[in-house]
């Protein structure tokens, strides 16, 4: 792969075939997904989802000692209010000194919508450097800049002469794909082309031959884990303790890192993600440029997959006997741990919907919890779900529904599957919890849910969930959900429109 | 030309369409945009806005025909018609409402023909085009009453004389919205009056189909409102007064006694309501007699705020508190001609405070403007310093507070750091509340 000497990346349609509308069983999601035919099902009522620029913002707001630019109008990026006030927090746990979420928008008017909106981008880079003194200033790029023509990277090569921050143009134009997703290549095509080019070797004082060597021996050692903006400091933690166990070194790119932290990724043993959906693209670049081999085969959530997730690792260093006993001392104790809770969940039912790994990895969780599956939401759907799912007897019938959001969908199926939880992806969980379901958040920014004391953690959480939910059950006896009574009896699937399949 | 924002605190003019239809009853947005655009809204209406969710059919549920590519080269009208029909058959509503993205407005979608088809045919539904590039929030809520005013309110040549409608209070925008409004209705209610605020609480899309029969339009903002209260006057013939936002008891008495003689109430009710509310309130502020003078609450004072809460704010804290607000930020993006109507409130305090008031829509400057307004210690001894200091604005302004060693409040937009639900600083009952909620923090230590 390499498409690095284009400005942009192409989007996910088109280069992984991925697709964002589908209800029906899983084995028929794996087998069409093989087939390579999910391409272009789309939907004759749809609600809002979220744009590659909204994504981008996941990532790009907890870069630290960065300005964002919204090249755009006004409203674009809007969604940084909400966060403003616990970014600040967030950055502060990799770096006590990390200044909070700063952003500014170009703020395109009619007059720029005429006449261009270049002179509106230089003029926010030239003021994010004199009054910030950022080491990277990035410019997510929307909708309106493309339909006008603005030529962001000829602005931004005339301003990097000017400026000492690294530019990072990140072209994320929300009309350009429907697969959210394609915002992680877009972000990690700007860093590939900005952050880790025209690097400047460290300069030293005196060689020290012996230094050295330990330095090469360190790398070999080292390995590059690859965060996602929904997980916590915590289970960055959990990730950390698992890899020193087998005497691994860990950089922990992309979010919550400084700008300066990309250049030493190309010097790791191994690139490791925990969510392909995330990341294909950043490593099969860094395979092509530097030659950093990868995994990205599971996401370490549940035991199964974590130790999945450890055994590819430990493969890689020829440590597998020791990764072994590792594993094999941590599912006892962990088994011990869980014991009391198993009961507690045997035979309830649960609906889950988020990321496609990631709700792939929950379901197999929650089945080793004791807990039923009975349907499965994903934002969007590609190859890298294939392996996962497929391979989990209990979800082949139950129906899964590929949706960005389109929570009328999600609605019906709780409606009749009247699953007893419902665990979900931020901005879903309200609808569940207005028809009365307890809920479980999928990922919490400051909660534990990776690795072996993530799975405590989940179960400790549920139990303590289902202990009382109360505060759901009241709030669907009292209030309503916009839909007819006459959508409920309608199959959930019944405004997905397969007649513009390409094959 | 307009100039870049640093940290803006407003969506853009469809943002603040699909919160203004949010607020509204039973009221439906469909939006014709791209598919991000109704999930950014989703996290700005919610998490900055003192977690109003996601309301009865917005954040996620947001109905949007998601236009991508395909559809912005070939024309997105098609889609819009589908999703319009789909909408109908699904979602249970009042009032449906198109609202346009920036991509479908410079592609040149008539949004508004397509709406008109299922109007034509009985439908409820109505089209704006509310390109983002148009404006901002405040701006969206123009369009969309505008919109409301011209093909919505039905005509009603017989005037109610007994009934007004009150506007230019910002739903969401201002995160105290729904207690605000439900506190203009009590006051109109005192002097005789029955309001339509149309997103209060209790009422329905009915308030707004009748509003029309109302005998006055009452604007409580100087530059808000404005737009739609001509529109409803040549439309409906109905007149429209400006009066100042009522927060804090100096202010609410301004108000009551404007409308008052703009609605020719009787002065012994206007002056009896206004004796019976300040008894009230001098109530239960009288036991603050001891704190405020035991442990010095005089405070100075910045306030960072949109157009009608900055100088409602300063008043208050000015004319009732008794600090000393020197510096007054207003963030709101405002023509040369807004901003003069604006500064005008600031003009006559009765304490005889009067503020040093800029208009600057960055949020870094307010540190900038007030290093101008107040001097630095220079190692001097003996320096006549900030302190101490309280700092009434959003969020987004307590890095600046904490620079100060100040107190903070989140007042207005946007608020992450509170929960509000029907809390209101309007009114004699409102200001009781802000008081209560900048004292409690004045004491939230002991």
């Amino acid at each position: 792969m390499d498409y690095i000497s284009e400005k942009a990346p192409p989007v996910r349609e088109e280069r992984l075939r991925a697709c964002n509308a589908y209800g029906g069983p899983s084995d028929h999601l794996v087998e069409k997904s093989k087939k390579g035919c999910l391409n272009g099902i789309k939907r004759k009522f749809s609600q809002t989802q979220g744009c590659q620029l909204n994504l981008s913002l996941a990532i790009i707001n907890t870069i630290r000692d960065a300005v964002v630019i919204v090249h755009g109008p006004v409203g674009c990026g809007g969604g940084s209010l909400a966060q403003a006030g616990v970014n600040k927090g967030f950055k502060q746990l990799r770096d006590s000194g990390s200044r909070g979420l700063l952003w500014v928008n170009t703020n395109l008017g009619e007059n720029e919508v005429i006449n261009g909106g270049e002179a509106n981008l230089r003029e926010a880079i030239l003021y994010a450097e004199k009054e910030f003194r950022p080491s990277a200033i990035v410019i997510v790029n929307s909708c309106v800049p493309a339909i006008i023509g603005d030529d962001v990277d000829s602005v931004v090569e005339q301003a990097q002469k000017e400026v000492t921050a690294r530019i990072v143009p990140v072209h994320c134009e929300g009309f350009k794909t429907k697969i959210q997703a394609s915002a992680y290549d877009a972000v990690y095509h700007g860093i590939l082309r900005n952050l880790l080019e025209n690097r400047q070797p460290e300069l030293r004082t005196e060689e020290d031959e012996l230094e050295l060597l330990k330095e090469k021996y360190q790398a070999s050692r080292t390995i590059n884990v690859l965060n996602v903006s929904s997980m916590s400091r915590i289970d960055e933690y959990e990730l950390v303790r698992l890899l020193k166990a087998l005497d691994l070194n860990l950089n922990i790119l992309p979010c919550y890192a400084h700008p300066h932290d990309f250049y030493k990724a190309t010097e790791a043993a191994l690139n490791v993600s925990i969510c392909a959906t995330h990341d294909d693209y950043f490593v099969e670049h860094l395979k092509e440029k530097y030659h950093i081999p990868f995994i990205l085969r599971t996401i370490p959530i549940g035991v199964k997959y974590t130790n999945r997730w450890i055994m590819d690792i430990a493969k890689f260093f020829g440590i597998e006997e020791a990764a072994q006993r590792f594993i094999d001392q941590e599912v006892k104790q962990l088994e011990e741990a869980l014991a009391p809770y198993r009961k507690l969940f045997k035979g309830k039912r649960v609906l889950i919907g988020g990321g496609e790994i990631r709700v792939v990895a929950n379901a197999e969780l929650l089945t080793y919890l004791g807990l039923e599956v009975i349907g499965l939401r994903a934002y969007h759907y590609d190859q890298f779900g294939d392996e996962m799912l497929g391979e989990q007897e209990v979800v082949q019938r139950i129906p899964f529904n590929v949706a960005t959001g389109q929570p009328f969908e999600q609605a019906n199926l709780n409606a009749n599957l009247k699953p007893d939880l419902y665990m979900g992806h931020v901005g879903t969980n309200v609808w569940a919890a207005k028809q009365g379901i307890p809920v479980l958040p999928l990922f919490h920014q400051s909660q534990l849910f990776l690795g072996y004391t993530g799975v405590f953690e989940v179960a400790r959480r549920l139990a303590r969930i289902l202990r009382n939910p109360s505060f759901n059950q009241k709030l669907g006896a009292n209030v309503k959900l916009p839909y007819y009574e006459s959508w409920y009896e309608q199959d959930a699937f019944a405004y997905i429109d397969e007649g513009n399949i390409q094959a | 030309m307009s100039k870049f924002i640093e940290r803006p605190r407003y969506l853009c003019s469809m943002g603040g369409a699909v919160a203004t239809l949010k607020a509204l009853p039973k009221a439906i947005s469909i939006i014709h945009a791209a598919a991000g655009c109704g999930g950014n809204f989703g996290n700005a209406l919610n998490g900055a806005t003192g977690y109003l969710g996601s309301g009865y059919c917005a954040g996620q549920a947001l109905p949007s025909s998601n236009v991508y590519e395909k559809d912005i080269v070939f024309g997105g009208e098609e889609r819009l018609e589908e999703q319009i029909a789909n909408t109908l058959e699904i979602v249970d509503g009042d009032l449906y409402v198109v609202v346009t993205g920036c991509m479908v407005d410079i592609i040149g979608d008539d949004a508004v023909a397509v709406a008109n088809r299922f109007k034509d045919s009985g439908k409820p539904v109505l089209a704006v085009e509310t390109g983002g590039f148009k404006g901002n929030s405040f701006k969206g809520y123009d369009l969309v009453l505008g919109k409301l005013f011209r093909d919505f309110v039905a005509q009603q040549p017989v005037k109610d004389k007994q009934t007004v409608n009150i506007f230019g209070l910002v739903p969401i925008q201002d995160v105290f919205w729904k207690g605000n409004l439900n506190i203009l209705k009590a006051l109109l209610n005192k002097l005789g009056f029955k309001a339509n605020t149309f997103f209060g609480e209790g009422e329905t899309i009915d308030n707004l189909k009748q509003a029309g029969a109302a005998s006055l339009n009452i604007v409580v903002s100087d530059v808000y409102g404005i737009g739609p209260a001509q529109i409803f006057e040549e439309t409906h013939d109905v007149p429209y007064v400006v009066v100042p936002l009522p927060l804090g008891p100096s202010s609410t008495e301004e108000f009551l006694r404007q409308v008052g003689a703009a609605l020719k109430v009787d002065h012994t009710l206007v002056d009896q309501v206004i004796a019976e509310e300040k008894a009230h309130y001098y109530g239960y502020v009288e036991r603050l007699g001891d704190v405020y003078n035991d442990l010095d609450f005089q405070r100075y004072s910045v306030i960072v705020a949109d157009a009608n809460y900055g100088p409602a704010l300063t008043k208050f804290v000015a004319d009732d508190l008794g600090w000393l607000p020197e510096l007054v930020v207003i963030t709101d993006i405002l023509s040369d001609e807004e901003q003069a109507l604006v500064a005008d409130r600031f003009r006559g305090f009765a304490s005889g405070i009067a503020p040093k008031v800029v208009f600057d829509t960055d949020t870094s400057n307010v540190s900038k403007h007030f290093s101008a307004a107040w001097p630095r210690n220079n190692n001097a001894r003996y320096f006549d310093s900030f302190s101490p200091a309280f700092v009434l604005g959003s969020s987004l302004d307590r890095e600046f507070a904490e620079s100060l060693g100040a107190a903070h409040l989140s007042v207005t937009y946007p608020i992450s750091n509170r929960v509000v639900l029907d809390r209101t600083y309007l009114g004699y009952d409102g200001s009781l509340r802000l008081i209560e909620d900048i004292f409690g923090l004045l004491v939230g230590s002991r």
